[in-house]
């Protein structure tokens, strides 16, 4: 399954870098998340609790941060382990400013499903994907809000 | 575990049953009337097919304590016995039926359908019927099953 | 002798516990102590399991036992086998990896769903949640789903032994260079290449098995929705569990449907035997429809280049084959036969095509097996030849239905003209291919059809129609034959005909109903022949216990085959008896004559009944000398040829010009299957088969994603045809007797599947060209999005 897309952030750069950075920050915005944790340097564990459709289930599994270019970019990969599947994602995530001190955040990758998620539930991952995305996007904007008005 | 008071096929029961279970598998297991069959597990094969409070219902789609109260029909209540309802004498005359696994969940189908609509045309009767799978007959001797049970129905009535 | 019963549309005997729901199932028995299974499997199609930790799983309520693929290897068990041996064309000996019951550590597991351990607890939802806490590391690996590519460079291997993925090349026909130079010499080629695509069988009914050893009696006992008992328990015995076989019993309930998918001897069936003898309690296992998408074999998946070389009038001059077989992961009880002598040996078709080559590659993929589904082989045979015909019409500016009649093999009964020799192997029997074309031509009222079909084009409208003719191999088969092409056994059918000391006759037969209505067709013969009622007259099947030995059914061969071996032993039957009524009328048997149950001697009126021969045979105390008592005969039949029924399927459909969308308006269907027993169930088979190739055609398809994944397993995704999917079929037949079987009878258990998908696909290209989007050819199945792009593209 493919995964992109990108989204206008009204931040700098400089600062959704300092939050994508941040797994505090993080197990806040990326919908589903119950616990993110440090492992080692840019690797992280992670559990999930999904529950969207025919998607419905506790996901665990770990995420590592790759080929990271400092306040441009990186490449996440995640495995995410559960009994109704596995999802193995890479995805490049890219930022770059654009006018008013905006940003640009721009995600290009692939997941690759096995188990009931793949046999059952690729007619609707998709729009799962497309859901969380937005979730996440949404989540994100008002963390940069909550931001701004404590800044 | 919960306690469940139902009428089937007349009869009454009560059971303790664990919240998660089907009503097709509390038919199967704990009343054994495996007349009432399951051949998925995503509410879309129709073998499972029976009457609750008069309506035909998926009895994979319901969990037992949802059907509390309700009386059920399944397809050993659905003549008195040593009697053929009508759908069930039209299966019979008409071929309607080869493997027989489907053939208890269509009749129960067909049976709600022709109680709903009495003189149902080719098309009613196969529209009418898209819930149920059936991978023997192509379809055609269930059609025409319906079509003489319809017949046989309205000539008792007349 | 006077027929009561063959010939008619007598009413099903089976129907009455079927209809009130009183049909036994595997999944609706019930045992004393009875314990249940559920698997822990893989989530992906190629991974290396690192560990398995029961640890978590082993202490949760209701477990009675966990095995693994570790157990499994201990025990020394190897795995299941396949049947038959297809070897290179060089001679090298078939590749035959070992299918495990278990995936032990260290091993991959191969396919979607390849178990890993087995989880046996008091409760079904007990054992599905301890299968849940066994904890499984893998280490996830490449995988390879397309024939084609799995035998390219670089493809990821299945199977390490196995290079380029090949389980077998093969090769049938006339000498390459001769066909090559045919191709070459002809005025026009037409060229296809295509899928015929995965099917899933999905009977309704989901696979059931119940292990039960039994300490007592030192006795197994497995239940299971086969479609051949004996033939289980022989793969079983001899190959999987090395168990004694006169200790284990074999019994097949009513089994809810087949379509070749029960044929063969699956894992779980040698597992919960095993692992019964080890809890020494019943274990139960039914897979959810899930798990049958994913591990029932499938069906077709042929990537093929096909080439039909014509001559300047339109002569088939040669044809040229090259396929790619998919064989799935593991070689399955049949797999090997069904793409190389249920198909190969079909290309001939109903033309004289006097030069023919199939070179074939059975290709092993990260996918489950592939084996025979209703028709196996002959489907993808008829596909190919009558996509090229309808294809080469169009080509060649020709009639499509002329264009064939032109290039048939003229009649032949298969007695006063012999049998026609193909350039692929077989033999055909007897055969009248202009009279089923002419007969459902004139339902069609071709002629006027076109007119409205060129009306409905001004409108707008998109018509098309679309033929189709086919000859198959049924009623298999000869062993000696067989045999000499890898079969690893003999497909001959036994039949015991018990007449029971009151006159009731008990018939016990190796063919295994799942829905064929054997109780039926059988008894009607066993009546007639004996001139008793039918309800005299009990066929028992589907218990190795009570019957003698059996192979079972498929390949639309229970008729032919096993009704043959049931009409040896009447045959017997009566001869014994016309020595024990001689005696009683004291005349020579010679002198008797045998109808309407009784014996006469010719020319009086002097008589004695069936029943009373049969209470004599029992109470011989008026008795010929010398002769045994009792009157109870078994008999083997073995079959002297293949027999090929054959037939023309016709398609009418409407495109929708703005969706694509195609509507099968009507269907014809003229089909000789020899003669017929029971019109009404002859019907009811052919119905179904037309339904599961029109599904092919429109609907139906297995999609496997780059990893292997099946994105459409379940009745949600996957389009089986449903009520209002399909037309009320229009049949007719024509009855050309089978020359080498007592009944002349010849199967028409998949005729309907055989013959119907290339009629809708051509019916669909029809309907294009009459609005002038000449398209050449759609990939099924032939949904309304591809349909509509094609348009677009022309």
């Amino acid at each position: 399954m493919d995964l992109a897309g990108s989204h206008i952030l009204n931040t700098t750069p400089e600062v959704v870098w300092a939050m994508l950075m941040d797994t505090d920050i993080l197990a806040r915005i990326v919908p589903g998340i119950t616990t993110l944790e440090k492992t080692a340097e840019n690797e992280y564990k992670a559990v999930a609790q999904v529950k969207m459709g025919p998607v419905n289930g506790s996901f665990s599994g770990g995420l590592t941060m790759q080929d990271i270019r400092e306040g441009e970019g990186y490449t996440l990969n995640v495995q995410q382990n559960s009994k109704i599947g596995n999802a193995n994602a890479t995805v490049t995530i890219d930022l770059k400013p654009v006018e008013n001190n905006q940003t640009e955040l721009t995600f290009d990758g692939e997941a690759k499903l096995s188990g009931l998620l793949a046999r059952t539930g690729n007619r609707v991952m998709s729009g799962v994907a497309n859901s969380l995305t937005k979730q996440f996007f949404e989540n994100f904007e008002e963390e940069i809000e909550g931001k701004g008005g404590k800044g | 575990m919960s306690k469940i008071t139902l009428k089937v096929n007349q009869k009454s029961h009560s059971h303790d049953v664990e919240p998660r279970t089907l009503l097709a598998h509390y038919l199967r297991e704990q009343l054994s009337l495996t007349g009432t069959h399951i051949g998925c597990d995503t509410s879309s094969c129709g073998s499972c097919t029976v009457h609750m409070d008069g309506m035909a219902v998926k009895s994979c789609t319901i969990l037992a304590v949802q059907a509390d109260g309700s009386e059920i029909t399944t397809i050993e209540g659905l003549a008195p016995n040593g009697q053929l309802h009508a759908v069930q004498q039209g299966f019979k005359e008409c071929h309607g039926l080869q493997c027989g696994f489907c053939t208890t969940g269509m009749i129960m189908a067909a049976a709600d359908l022709l109680e709903r609509n009495p003189d149902p045309s080719e098309e009613d009767i196969r529209h009418g019927l898209e819930g149920n799978f059936c991978r023997c007959t192509g379809y055609h001797n269930i059609v025409r099953s319906v079509q003489w049970a319809a017949k046989s129905m309205s000539e008792l009535v007349n | 002798m006077s027929n009561k019963y063959i010939g008619q549309s007598v009413k099903r005997v089976e129907d009455k516990r079927f209809i009130t729901g009183k049909g036994r199932y595997t999944d609706d028995i019930k045992l004393l102590g009875m314990t249940h299974a559920s698997f822990v499997r893989s989530p992906y199609a190629h991974a290396r399991v690192t560990s398995i930790d029961i640890s978590a799983a082993e202490s949760m309520p209701g477990v009675v036992a966990i095995f693994t693929g570790d157990d499994i290897k201990e025990t020394g068990i190897v795995g299941v086998p396949t049947g038959w041996q297809v070897n290179f064309k060089n001679g090298d000996t078939m590749k035959e990896p070992p299918h495990p019951l278990l995936i032990a550590t260290g091993s991959t597991a191969k396919h979607i769903g390849d178990p890993v351990a087995v989880v046996i607890a008091e409760t079904y939802a007990q054992a599905v949640d301890a299968a849940e806490a066994v904890e499984v590391d893998w280490e996830d690996l490449e995988a390879v789903t397309d024939p084609f590519k799995a035998t390219q460079e670089g493809a990821t291997l299945v199977h390490d032994d196995s290079p380029g993925n090949l389980a077998f090349d093969w090769e049938l026909g006339n000498p390459l260079d001769e066909v090559n130079a045919a191709i070459d010499a002809s005025a026009h080629v037409t060229t296809l290449e295509f899928v015929n695509q995965r099917m899933v069988p999905n009977a309704i009914e989901p696979r059931s098995y119940i292990g039960h050893y039994d300490e007592v009696s030192d006795k197994y006992t497995l239940y299971t929705s086969t479609q051949n008992p004996h033939l289980i328990r022989l793969l079983m015995c001899a190959f999987v569990l090395g168990l004694p076989e006169h200790k284990v019993r074999v019994l097949g309930p009513d089994v809810g449907g087949g379509f070749g998918s029960k044929i063969f001897h699956y894992t779980e069936e040698a597992l919960v035997t095993w692992a019964s003898q080890q809890t020494k309690r019943p274990i139960k296992w039914t897979e959810t429809r899930s798990e049958a998408f994913m591990l029932d074999a499938h069906g077709r998946d042929h990537v093929t280049k096909a080439e039909m070389g014509f001559d300047g009038e339109g002569n088939v001059k040669a044809l040229r084959i090259k396929t790619y077989a998919n064989l799935g992961a593991y070689l399955s009880t049949f797999g090997p036969a069904v793409p190389t002598y249920l198909h190969g040996t079909l290309l001939q078709g109903l033309y004289t095509t006097p030069k023919i080559h199939i070179d074939l590659c059975g290709v092993f993929t990260h996918t489950v097996a592939v084996d025979a589904y209703r028709g196996a082989g002959r489907p993808e045979a008829t596909y190919l030849l009558e996509r090229l015909m309808d294809l080469a019409a169009l080509e060649m500016g020709k009639d499509p239905v002329e264009l064939r009649k032109q290039n048939f093999i003229p009649a032949f009964d298969g007695v006063e003209q012999p049998g026609y020799q193909t350039q692929v192997a077989l033999q055909y029997d007897s055969g009248n291919y202009h009279g089923v074309v002419d007969k459902a031509m004139k339902m069609l009222d071709y002629k006027k059809f076109r007119e409205m079909q060129q009306e409905a084009a001004q409108n707008g409208k998109l018509l098309g129609v679309g033929f189709s003719t086919y000859i198959e191999a049924c009623g298999i088969a000869p062993s000696a034959v067989v045999g000499s092409l890898g079969a690893r056994a003999g497909l001959y059918e036994s039949a015991q005909v018990r007449v029971q000391p009151t006159g009731k006759v008990s018939v016990y037969s190796g063919s295994h109903s799942h829905g064929q209505g054997h109780e039926t067709t059988f008894a009607q013969i066993v009546a007639d022949k004996f001139g008793i009622p039918m309800e005299d007259v009990d066929i028992v099947h589907g218990d190795s216990d009570a019957v003698a030995f059996g192979m079972g059914t498929y390949g639309s061969r229970s008729l032919a085959v096993g009704g043959s071996a049931i009409m040896k032993s009447i045959d017997k039957v009566l001869e014994k008896g016309a020595k024990i009524a001689a005696h009683k009328l004291e005349c020579a048997a010679d002198d008797l004559e045998f109808a309407e149950g009784k014996w006469t001697v010719k020319g009086t009126d002097k008589h004695i009944g069936f029943g009373d021969v049969a209470l004599t045979a029992y109470v011989p105390h008026v008795y010929p000398e010398g002769l045994e008592p009792g009157l109870d005969f078994a008999s083997f039949y073995d079959p002297a040829n293949f027999t090929y029924p054959f037939g023309c399927h016709i398609a009418v459909v409407e495109v929708d010009k703005e969706t694509g969308k195609v509507k099968l308006q009507r269907f014809i269907a003229v089909d000789d299957v020899g003669n017929v027993i029971n019109p009404m169930i002859v019907d009811g088979q052919i119905h179904g088969g037309l339904a599961q190739g029109i599904g092919q055609a429109l609907l139906e398809g297995a999609i496997y994603d780059d990893y292997g994944q099946l994105v459409n397993g379940s009745y949600m995704d996957y389009a089986m045809p449903r009520a209002d999917d399909l037309p009320m079929f229009e049949l007719d037949r024509q009855e050309t007797p089978c020359p080498h079987n007592p009944l002349g009878v010849k199967g028409a258990g998949e005729a309907g599947t055989i013959g119907s998908t290339p009629a809708v696909v051509n019916a669909v290209i029809d309907a294009l060209w009459s609005g002038g989007h000449k398209v050449k050819d759609i990939a099924m199945p032939l949904t309304g999005e591809r349909v509509w792009r094609a348009m677009q593209s022309s």
